[in-house]
């Protein structure tokens, strides 16, 4: 599952700050009628300057902010439904995490503002629709409706950074996960959107140019990392864990061939012994038995070293195996089960020529690999 | 009533595009705005009598973009 903590962190900072430029003046106008009204005094129909009381804000501002909250969690439990819906199958799965990294990718490249032809990476409103709400906001007499409505109504104008995370919804397969990562993004932004009743949209505005670049930059790495996840998926020969893994294949080849060259031969005492140690690499324990370890975390060794030719068992040990690496795939296979959350899973491998058969979560997150010698 | 293009700079997202649009509810005479976020451009029908090309631009500045016509570009 995509790291919440992370999808929180992006609304605290770059989120609640680029999204107050689409949805705030919704909220700034709202509070602002709001209290006209309670006051009759002449607050602008655009931006709150007339200072309102905290009393007279706090309390649109929450329902507005829940009712966005609510809204988004819906919308995030319907992508990510879509999500699992669309992932039949691991291949699938990949191609879809490719095509969020893909649009994340353009989004982030739009948002640094590197070629016009990423403009395109824009997901408009209808014009109709956000006609609708900005004159709703301005003319509603509503005193506690029009904030629930409004706040509602925000998912029909998403910024470019909860498309992003819409995107990231629909990715992770599961609308229990896809909730959980537009909840805890909206959360994270309603920080910023709290403080807007207190400082009114313009300091946003002035700092929206400065943080449009660093919300650029995050959501090139989450592209970055969506793409990865995909091609990790799909079993790719190309990705960047495909070369941490073929770094520490190699590391651990280095290291054996300096074992035996320190080490006098005297019979089986020259085998290479099981050493998970050694960049992450590990022999077979058995003749016929394959062995990798299952966390919540990751999955160990990064690299197994087997023979080709030769039809393994490989047992797959999870200990407190939460999350997405319960479910594993072998793309090679054509292989998908769920691993236990703690105890011993078995899959039988076919004899294989040399080469190297990827394991993955169904995420493309963790990742371990059979090397056929 | 007048249609006249202009192109808009320093538009980064739908914020920009929803912004520039609101001004059509502020400044009477004003019929509609109509902005393109791809081509950076923005179509603003107006009744001359009431508001004037130079009004327009200085409103789309005060909102933090530039404005330009296109016949005098």
């Amino acid at each position: 599952m995509t790291n919440l903590a992370v999808v929180f962190f992006t609304g605290l900072t770059t989120g609640g700050l680029s999204c107050l430029a689409v949805q705030g003046g919704l909220l700034a106008s709202s509070v602002a009628n709001q209290a006209q009204d309670d006051l009759s005094a002449g607050a602008t129909n655009t931006d709150p300057h007339g200072s309102p009381s905290a009393s007279h804000v706090a309390l649109p501002i929450v329902l507005f902010l829940a009712s966005k909250l609510v809204a988004y969690t819906i919308l995030g439990l319907l992508l990510g439904w879509l999500g699992s819906a669309l992932a039949l199958t691991p291949q699938v799965r990949a191609l879809v995490q490719i095509a969020i990294g893909i649009f994340m990718l353009g989004t982030a490249l739009r948002l640094l503002n590197v070629h016009p032809i990423f403009r395109y990476f824009n997901i408009e409103p209808p014009k109709k629709i956000t006609r609708y709400i900005r004159r709703k906001s301005k003319h509603s007499d509503g005193q506690f409706v029009t904030p629930i409505f409004l706040g509602a109504l925000t998912v029909l104008i998403p910024c470019g950074i909860t498309t992003a995370m819409m995107a990231l919804a629909i990715g992770s397969g599961s609308p229990i996960a896809g909730a959980l990562i537009m909840a805890a993004f909206i959360i994270g932004t309603s920080p910023a959107f709290f403080g807007l009743a207190y400082f009114a949209t313009k300091l946003g505005e002035k700092m929206h140019e400065k943080f449009l670049k660093v919300a650029g930059a995050v959501i090139l790495v989450l592209g970055l990392f969506a793409i990865e996840s995909g091609l990790n998926l799909a079993g790719s020969p190309v990705s960047f864990t495909a070369f941490v893994q073929t770094l520490a294949s190699q590391r651990a080849a280095s290291q054996v061939a300096a074992n035996q060259a320190s080490i006098p031969v005297t019979g089986e005492a020259a085998s290479p012994a099981s050493s998970p140690a050694a960049g992450g690499a590990q022999q077979p324990a058995s003749s016929d038995t394959l062995n990798m370890t299952a966390t919540s975390q990751a999955y160990s060794p990064q690299v197994i070293q087997a023979k080709a030719g030769q039809a393994y068992k490989l047992v797959i040990d999870s200990k407190d195996n939460r999350g997405c690496g319960r479910s594993v795939v072998i793309p090679a296979l054509n292989l998908q089960t769920t691993l236990a959350e703690n105890g011993q899973s078995v899959i039988d491998l076919p004899a294989q020529k040399p080469g190297t058969m990827r394991i993955t979560c169904i995420m493309g997150m963790y990742n371990s690999r059979i090397q056929f010698n | 009533m007048t249609t006249q293009t202009f192109d808009v700079a320093g538009m980064n997202c739908t914020a920009c595009v929803m912004h520039i649009e609101g001004i059509e509810d502020e400044i009477q005479g004003i019929e509609s705005i109509d902005v393109n976020f791809k081509k950076q451009r923005m179509v603003v029908e107006y009744d001359e009598s009431k508001v004037t090309e130079e009004e327009i631009s200085r409103a789309v500045k005060l909102a933090g973009y530039t404005a330009t016509n296109r016949k005098d570009a």
